[in-house]
């Protein structure tokens, strides 16, 4: 052998490593633990471990930079092709900076879920923030953790935030001291639900997300356009300013007044670079059949009075305040809930009673009212509803606009030996949960005052009862929206239950044959709705024709003219082509 | 991706290297009681071994049943109790308990609301399972009040708790992360044989500096490469794949007798530096089309960020320009985070292997 000195073996060591065209850094710590283990003499690994070390990240590691990696490290999830497509183009095409835009339904928190796995499995992001209404914090944190084994947590003190993927409410977040705590930050990743709250760019919302560092970014909405194409320009300037030119020339080139777009087919190219849109009615997502039975009911002759006594009574008392809507909207309640429940005509009119003076001539005709109560004894919606329970012996969902009503069905059930458990807005998040667990788990039927925008998710159970209906369509949809989603196997049996010849019947035929909202799948009754509702809102609109008919007949063609004009504009809706790509 | 069988064998090497009582094995699933080393590295009790640790107690480790095709595993278990099982009512989980009579009234007496969930957590670190939670944890009433919810150690024999470990899993990775703690740092010699024991010559060992190292190539998107090479310490030869020149070869983690090691010319320290002068003209040699086109987006993107400002710059009000200005410079500087090329490297495992001359 060669005589050798240290550190100048021949070859190697002198010629100096081609420069790269990319910084190239060598992480050296290893070093330092090798040499002082060896000063040591130990203690030295177990080659059996860092062989399976070894084993563990060549399975995985990324080898690609343009293919999905996230699948093969998700068990028990088989996300959809549309959402499937969306991460890969948030990923490769958008770099991670994207708007989700997804119609309700179609699972915008699956893709970001997705979006977000990919990039913690390729290692490029490790510190994540996503923001969400105060309601959905924990189901964001359940779903990221049970279907995508990331470990979320939800902010709940100071501390929280020390940890690397944290779901917070907005509201939270940009208060101080979180503010600032978070300002100082930098994020691989912010995720923003709802993001819809953050287009008007002078809002504490918008500054607070403005100022927020991060790399990759999504913002999560339903309804990107929804009065105003600058609130669009907004929402884009957040995540890459510019993109759609500035303020002037966004405006010049594609808005023709607040609503209208010009160069639509340019400005839709333009969006697609920042947004992705899927539709309901498009694609291949298969949303199971739902199903409408409206059930005809008719009144017990006490029932029939005491709706005969109330319907006069309202009817009169409008007359006598001279038309002022304003004021009777306890007296519009009472008409409807005299077609829900007796416990629920009575709990209004005592406090109503309460409120008069106690020389009013209105008291004895109220008192008067409730003797009328007094002889119902039975409640023919109540035993029709058991009687489709029991023929149906599946889960189901008991929908009700009262809590009177709700207590009143929870006895009437227990008495009959049914399983049912309640869910009100009034409950807390822990109870709400605790409720649908055991809905879930143990109960056969569940009567729910509330369906809230937020998530219930009842996908198991595919019967819902209409006990009675809501006026105003988009609490409608949503309380179809809690078994009719994403998920649901089965097709969804809507049972409409309505009283003959009292209000409820026409309302049932103004969603039912005029709206088609019961089978109407494709998204876009907001939209419609809101288009509707310029001047006055639909609620409102049916409380005045209520009050004023003098007939069933006049009721009824009042009642068609509105559903008339919402069908015209649901088809001026289908066939316009919107902005969104 | 790893299949239920391969994940299996990578849990049962680390199972069998840390010593861990196996109590019952079959293809699908494995149950074990674990050595404390392994219970140390995959429990996260640090309260509970520092009792140990200061009270001397003998340490009761915790058993697992890791079940590696959950699918087929309840297809057999649910063959197995076939006899017994009930029909299966749709979604209806079957009740710990018989139900208790509150559960109607729960709901209409909403004063009390939050009173019942939230007595949940008390009584469970005691390792009581209170009824009607269910045992899967992540889907319990408490992981929805509370988040997640850590695992809780359940102490105490007949405890035994089931995990599916599938590749992805919390657990595997986990697995994979100890095995690196306990096994990045090696000294290692090759098993001479019994021949060499009775040999009249000390057999010549020359020691090797390897390291595997993981090659992160990142912008705004990111591919990887592991690269397990090695520099021999007396004659400065680099082996490319090293592991290939192992993997003839019993290594034992002590020196065996009748052998000698020729000195090192290169200090380790030395050793790196040719390593990485190897690894970054093996790297020189890549295709970088990947990097241009990064850097082709990122100015694109910047460019777009500098019209959009442009305008707004040229705000007459100082405070507000300085306010657009870090705007400005917030945004800029993001951009170049997200889509700047760079690669980095790490090492994996490391160490000297000490092989016979040849």
């Amino acid at each position: 052998m060669t005589q050798l000195f240290r550190n100048s073996l021949p070859q190697g060591g002198s010629t100096p490593a081609p420069l790269l065209p990319v910084p190239l850094s060598f992480e050296r710590n290893w070093l330092q633990d090798l040499e002082s283990k060896l000063d040591k003499g130990g203690p030295w690994g177990d080659w059996r471990l860092s062989r399976l070390a070894i084993q563990g990240e060549q399975s995985g590691l990324v080898t690609s930079f343009d293919e999905l990696q996230c699948l093969k490290h998700l068990s028990g999830l088989s996300p959809l092709p549309h959402q499937l497509d969306t991460a890969h183009k948030v990923l490769f095409e958008m770099s991670g900076r994207a708007i989700l835009a997804d119609e309700v339904g179609l699972g915008k928190t699956i893709e970001a879920g997705l979006i977000l796995k990919e990039y913690l499995v390729r290692g490029l992001v490790s510190k994540v923030l996503i923001l969400v209404p105060a309601s959905l914090v924990l189901q964001w944190v359940r779903e990221l953790n049970s279907k995508f084994g990331i470990s979320a947590v939800a902010q709940k003190k100071a501390y929280s935030w020390g940890n690397d993927i944290v779901v917070a409410s907005m509201d939270t977040a940009k208060r101080d001291p979180h503010k600032e705590l978070l300002l100082s930050q930098e994020f691989d990743m912010l995720i923003i639900d709802e993001a819809h709250k953050l287009k008007n760019k002078k809002s504490t919302n918008y500054l607070f997300v403005q100022q927020l560092r991060k790399k990759y970014c999504l913002l999560l909405t339903a309804t990107p356009v929804q009065n105003d194409l600058g609130e669009l320009f907004n929402l884009i300037t957040l995540l890459k300013p510019g993109q759609l030119g500035n303020q002037g020339d966004f405006a010049t080139n594609f808005v023709v007044d607040k609503r209208q777009p010009k160069n639509e087919v340019q400005l839709r190219g333009e969006l697609s670079k920042v947004m992705i849109r899927n539709r309901r009615g498009e694609g291949p997502v298969n949303f199971t059949k739902r199903k409408v039975r409206n059930i005809p009911l008719t009144l017990s002759l006490e029932e029939k009075e005491l709706y005969d006594g109330v319907t006069a009574f309202v009817k009169d008392q409008y007359q006598e305040a001279g038309g002022n809507l304003s004021s009777m909207l306890s007296l519009v309640t009472l008409q409807r809930e005299v077609c829900s429940s007796r416990d629920a005509v009575f709990v209004t009119l005592v406090n109503l009673i309460k409120k008069l003076p106690a020389d009013s001539p209105k008291r004895e005709r109220m008192m008067g009212l409730l003797q009328t109560i007094r002889t119902v004894k039975t409640n023919t919606k109540a035993e029709k509803t058991m009687e489709l329970i029991r023929q149906m012996n599946e889960k189901v969902i008991v929908f009700t606009e009262y809590r009177a009503t709700q207590e009143y069905l929870l006895q009437y059930f227990r008495e009959h030996g049914l399983q049912c458990v309640t869910y009100s807005g009034g409950m807390n998040r822990g109870k709400k949960d605790w409720m649908m667990d055991l809905f879930r788990g143990r109960a056969q039927v569940m009567i729910a005052t509330e369906a809230g925008g937020e998530g219930i998710n009842l996908q198991f159970c595919h019967h819902m009862i209409n006990f009675d209906l809501p006026w105003n369509p988009m609490r409608v949809e949503q309380r179809i929206g809690r078994v009719h989603r994403l998920g649901q196997e089965n097709d969804v049996v809507i049972y409409n239950l309505s009283t003959e010849g009292t209000i409820e019947e026409h309302i049932l035929h103004l969603l039912h044959e005029k709206i088609n909202m019961f089978e109407m799948v494709i998204g876009g009754l907001d939209v419609i709705l809101e288009r509707f509702e310029k001047k006055e809102s639909l609620e409102k609109s049916l409380y005045k024709i209520v009050l004023e008919a003098r007939s069933d007949e006049e009721l009824r063609s009042e009642l068609d003219q509105i559903g008339d004009t919402i069908s015209e504009l649901t088809h001026a809706n289908l066939d316009e082509s919107e902005v969104a790509p | 991706m790893l299949t239920p069988v391969e994940v299996r064998k990578q849990v049962m090497d680390y199972l069998e290297a840390t010593e861990c009582t196996i109590l019952e094995s079959s293809p699908l699933h494995v149950t074990v009681k674990l050595s404390p080393r392994a219970d140390r590295m995959l429990t996260d009790r640090p309260y509970y071994w520092g009792f140990v640790e200061r009270t001397g107690v003998d340490p009761e480790t915790l058993s697992f049943s890791f079940v590696f095709d959950p699918e087929k595993y309840d297809e057999l278990a649910a063959q197995a109790a076939a006899p017994a099982a009930l029909p299966r009512g749709g979604a209806v989980r079957p009740a710990a308990g018989p139900l208790p009579g509150g559960i109607g009234t729960a709901g209409a007496a909403d004063a009390e609301a939050g009173a019942e969930p939230g007595a949940a957590p008390a009584a469970a670190p005691g390792g009581v399972v209170p009824p009607g939670v269910s045992a899967d944890p992540e889907d319990s009433i408490l992981a929805r009040y509370f988040g997640i919810v850590p695992q809780l150690p359940r102490i105490g024999p007949g405890m035994i708790r089931r995990e599916d470990v599938t590749y992805g899993s919390k657990r595997l990775r986990q697995i994979w992360s100890a095995a690196r703690d306990e096994g990045k740092c090696l000294q290692l010699f090759e098993d001479p044989g019994l021949r060499q024991r009775t040999t009249l010559f000390s057999a010549a060992y020359e020691p090797w500096l390897a390291v595997c190292y993981k090659v992160e190539m990142t912008c705004d998107l990111k591919r990887e490469e592991m690269h397990f090479i090695a520099v021999s310490l007396t004659s400065g030869l680099i082996v490319p794949d090293f592991e290939a020149r192992l993997a003839s070869r019993e290594l034992t983690p002590r020196l065996p007798e009748n052998i000698h090691i020729q000195p090192s010319e290169l200090s380790v320290t030395a050793g790196a530096d040719r390593l990485e002068g190897y690894l970054t003209s093996k790297l020189a040699l890549l295709d970088y089309t990947w990097a241009e086109e990064a850097r082709e987006r990122l100015r694109l993107e910047l460019s777009i960020v500098d019209i959009y400002y442009e305008e707004l710059l040229k705000e007459q009000d100082e405070e507000k320009r300085l306010g657009i200005e870090e705007q400005y410079n917030r945004r800029r500087k993001e951009t170049t985070w997200q889509y700047e090329p760079q690669i980095a490297v790490s090492a994996v495992t490391y160490g000297l292997f000490h092989l016979r001359s040849t």
